[in-house]
């Protein structure tokens, strides 16, 4: 019934996403997707160029306002500082997760991909839009674990499994809703922690690790969807996921 | 008990006298303002004086008599009004500015612009915030008021500081409502704290910030503000109309400036509508438009003047 509730409102917005993210690619100047107003946007999208060598500080921001034609002093325009680069890329990357779903279409005459399938390779690409930024990426997590930025992190965390999952194809409305959410947090996270010491080539150790998180959870195609172990879930995932994320807690 | 009985005669004489200062320092600040608020005609343009109302010409010699009157004993009446937070907000206030903050080393220096700066306190936190904190002793500061006595009393306090006749400062006896002497597009970070409560016509100084400020510049306003919490509010209201007034009296010996501080803050927008007479100026805000501390006692508002797009 809640779980119904929660869907109802969570699933036109992931809707909402999917149409942004849509438009976002068809024209140059995109409407501003999520919470940025469009001087905002157009300032962080001109800071993300910045963050490989200058990273999830205000220098990026600085930099990106003046692209922009702005001044130093524009970066007023940010009350959390660097966070708001963080959230920008966090936005970007989950609503541009639509536009690879075009990767989840087999070839004609062959069999279709499962839900399951779908889900592995969708946040495996989320992982890659890391790539650029990952030797950076420890300085974004510090200022998600900042304890105002927390519920903003935490939200932005779960809407990105809902997207996943939509994304994929899911279309449960059961009790599993929140479990399967709940623990492709929890992988995602643990995975994009591990990602930024991974020095193998083409992220092959980060791979097998995502691969071996999956496994253990037996999410994928699976039914695990007991209430007991949903309500272990929800309990620590927080907690849990705030703790693979540096967060000494 | 004892001091309330004390405090009783004076309480009485608090209201005669309070008229007969009026009077005197109508005469006083101005000559052409002999004639009584009362008497203000029909077709003159009135304004506030706290909760009298005045024509606008008027108040602003009223308000210039009121800031000659209390400019000495400036610091602690503001200590007895903020419930002796003042330094903690101007302290939070520029350390969310971040002034002379750069990409570039070194810094290329941020133009500021005071306004209804008067004592200086503002200025030379500033100052300090992008010397010590930014690295950035290019950047300079023009601390402007409508009163030369409060511009005098900044000026002897700049002597106290490492900021003696630095060339990084400028002084500029203005209207906040007419900068004339300010170029257009010149200034990067505009602040005005605990002034513009005061000014005839906020509409015109915000309009005027925007015209000086360079595309992407910051508008940055301190101020008393509407206190959120109900409870919190009566508590704070009876301090200020009933304390402020009065101690003002005992330590300025001028009850009436400080009944117009009182009142001035209370006429004074609240949060929401000074966040959309920012934006009506032109500029967009960040968040919500603004933050507010201690409850409400004060707010800080910013904007930042958009660049046109070619
Ligand atoms: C309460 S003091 C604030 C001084 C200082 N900014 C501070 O925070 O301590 C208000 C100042 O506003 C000035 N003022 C009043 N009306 C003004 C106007 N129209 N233009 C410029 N300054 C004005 C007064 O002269 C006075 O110095």
């Amino acid at each position: 019934m809640v779980a119904r509730t929660l869907l109802s409102r969570i699933r036109p917005l992931a809707a909402r996403a999917r149409l942004f993210s849509r438009t976002y690619h068809s024209y140059d100047h995109p409407p501003p997707p999520g919470p940025f107003s469009s001087t905002e946007s157009s300032i962080l999208s001109a800071s993300l160029p910045h963050i490989p060598s200058h990273g999830f500080t205000l220098t990026s921001l600085s930099l990106g306002a003046k692209d922009a034609g702005y001044i130093d002093a524009s970066t007023n325009l940010f009350p959390q500082g660097p966070f708001a680069l963080v959230r920008y890329h966090l936005m970007t990357q989950r609503l541009g997760l639509a536009e690879k779903t075009d990767s989840l279409e087999t070839a004609e005459g062959a069999k279709p991909m499962g839900t399951g399938a779908k889900v592995k390779k969708l946040t495996w690409e989320r992982l890659m839009g890391n790539k650029e930024v990952v030797h950076r990426w420890q300085e974004a997590l510090a200022l998600m674990a900042q304890p105002s930025n927390v519920p903003t992190s935490l939200k932005e965390l779960a809407a990105l499994s809902d997207e996943i999952w939509f994304l994929s194809g899911d279309t449960s409305v059961d009790t599993s809703w929140y479990t399967k959410r709940a623990s492709l947090s929890t992988i995602y996270a643990a995975t994009e922690l591990f990602m930024t010491t991974d020095k193998s080539p083409d992220y092959a150790d980060t791979r097998e690790f995502l691969d071996r998180r999956f496994r253990d959870v037996q999410i994928v195609g699976g039914a695990m969807g007991s209430v007991g172990q949903w309500v272990g879930f929800t309990a620590s995932a927080g907690l849990n996921v705030l703790r693979s994320k540096g967060v000494r807690i | 008990m004892a001091s309330r009985l004390a405090l009783r005669p004076l309480l009485r004489a608090a209201k005669p006298q309070f008229q007969a200062t009026q009077v005197h320092r109508c005469f006083t600040s101005t000559t052409r303002r002999a004639e009584s608020p009362s008497q203000s005609t029909n077709h003159e343009r009135t304004t506030h004086f706290g909760f009298e109302t005045v024509a606008e010409a008027e108040k602003e010699a009223r308000v210039a008599g009121v800031f000659s009157n209390v400019a000495a004993s400036y610091d602690t009446m503001n200590d007895f009004m903020s419930l002796g937070i003042h330094r903690l907000w101007k302290d939070h206030f520029v350390r969310s500015i971040n002034p002379g903050s750069s990409s570039t080393i070194p810094s290329s220096g941020w133009t500021m612009l005071d306004i209804a700066g008067g004592t200086g306190d503002i200025a030379f936190r500033l100052l300090d915030h992008c010397t010590d904190i930014n690295n950035s002793p290019q950047s300079t500061i023009t601390i402007s008021d409508i009163n030369p006595s409060m511009l005098a009393e900044g000026k002897k306090r700049s002597l106290q500081t490492s900021y003696a006749n630095s060339p990084r400062i400028n002084w500029l006896v203005a209207n906040a409502e007419h900068l004339d002497t300010v170029e257009s597009n010149s200034v990067d970070l505009y602040t005005v704290a605990f002034g513009i409560r005061n000014f005839t016509n906020k509409e015109k100084a915000l309009r005027e910030a925007y015209r000086v400020l360079k595309p992407g510049g910051v508008f940055a306003c301190l101020e008393f503000s509407g206190v959120t919490n109900p409870l919190f509010d009566a508590v704070y209201k009876r301090w200020s109309f009933g304390a402020i007034p009065l101690i003002g009296q005992l330590v300025a010996g001028d009850r009436a400036s400080y009944q117009y501080l009182v009142e001035s803050i209370e006429k004074f927008p609240k949060q929401e509508e000074f966040r959309d007479m920012i934006k009506d100026a032109g500029f967009v805000v960040p968040g919500k438009g603004w933050e507010d501390l201690t409850g409400g006692i004060a707010a800080i508002h910013k904007g930042i003047k958009p660049v046109e797009k070619a």
